[in-house]
């Protein structure tokens, strides 16, 4: 988040701001957080054919620390869970999620197991749901236009606000 | 090491010969013969079926259960010979109140995982096991989930919305 904190009103001021998210929005580093069929589709979105690069979401991050969007794709395990909450933690702000596919947003055809975490949004906060089973590379596309979307409209200030706790 | 096949019969000959009415029953699925021996000789028969030259089990596939409810339970072993390639199933009734075996991972090393799978998901113990926790489930999960008595709690909130294999018939 660097300077942009409660302590710089400049983030406040529009042209700033407007800025600021643009270039957020076209640069998103995207962690695969591949657990099942899913991630295939993720990977199909990646390549030439769909080519989520032209709408700047960059696939591969080295590593969760060097991420600003994670992507769940597949069947997230009570197992798995801590796993996802710990690369959550790793990413820094501002960072944003999406759920991709029926298994990580509620369960999917698993919704009676005895395994399976029945909506991903349990163990982290999720900005936007892809359903589908699994989702076509054009869902994903189109969550990411919808995560942009959000991105543009986002205030800063208030993000961080929102996820500092008080006194701190 | 053999390299001629046996015949299931001749299978159920030799474990006979040797174990004599410890081997309760014998019957032929899929060409495979199926024993099903007394708990206490179910070490000794895998011993037996592995060390045997004319056997030649050198390979365990599988080993897990069957819960019948009050039957109690039934552990399947299936061994294989990759030279030989014949095959061979052995299968230990247990009664619900005494749920314990010895196990065969000092025999088979797959048999190791198999058993911790086995234990976790029927919570039939595998007395001598090595290291005898879970495998597969997060360590806090509570219960056997494969046993027929376990409950699904999303199931209890909202039941199966389609029939219930088996009793497609009895709703028509």
């Amino acid at each position: 988040m660097g300077l942009i904190t409660e302590k710089t009103p400049i983030a406040k001021v529009q042209p700033v701001k407007f800025i600021l998210n643009w270039g957020r929005r076209y640069s998103l580093w995207v962690m695969n957080f591949g657990l099942a069929c899913c991630a295939i589709e993720f990977i199909a979105a990646s390549t030439s054919k769909n080519d989520f690069i032209r709408l700047g979401v960059i696939p591969f991050a080295h590593g969760p620390r060097q991420a600003d969007l994670l992507v769940v794709a597949g069947t997230l395990t009570d197992k798995m869970a801590p796993a996802l909450k710990r690369v959550y933690d790793q990413m820094p702000e501002p960072k944003y999620v999406i759920s991709f596919g029926s298994c990580s947003n509620c369960g999917g055809p698993y919704w009676d197991s005895y395994s399976v975490t029945k909506g991903v949004d349990q163990i982290v906060p999720i900005d936007v749901y892809v359903p589908g089973c699994p989702p076509r590379p054009e869902a994903l596309l189109h969550g990411i236009i919808k995560l942009q979307e959000k991105i543009k409209d986002e205030d800063i200030q208030e993000k961080w606000l929102a996820n500092t706790p008080a006194g701190s | 090491m053999p390299t001629r096949q046996l015949a299931p019969e001749d299978i159920e000959a030799r474990l006979r010969a040797q174990f004599g009415d410890d081997v309760t029953d014998v019957v032929v699925q899929h060409g495979h013969p199926v024993a099903t021996v007394t708990p206490t000789r179910y070490h000794d028969v895998i011993r037996f079926l592995r060390d045997d030259p004319g056997f030649g089990f050198d390979y365990c596939d599988f080993t897990s259960a069957v819960d019948w409810g009050d039957a109690g339970m039934e552990v399947i072993t299936h061994l294989f010979s990759t030279s030989a390639h014949h095959n061979v199933r052995i299968k230990v009734k247990l009664p619900a109140d005494a749920l314990t075996l010895p196990t065969i991972s000092d025999l088979y090393a797959t048999a190791d995982w198999h058993e911790r799978e086995t234990t976790e998901m029927f919570g039939i113990t595998f007395a001598g096991h090595p290291q005898p926790v879970k495998l597969l489930l997060a360590e806090p999960f509570e219960g056997h989930p494969l046993r027929k008595d376990f409950t699904l709690m999303t199931r209890e909130a909202k039941p199966w919305p389609g029939a219930v294999e088996g009793e497609e018939d009895e709703d028509e």
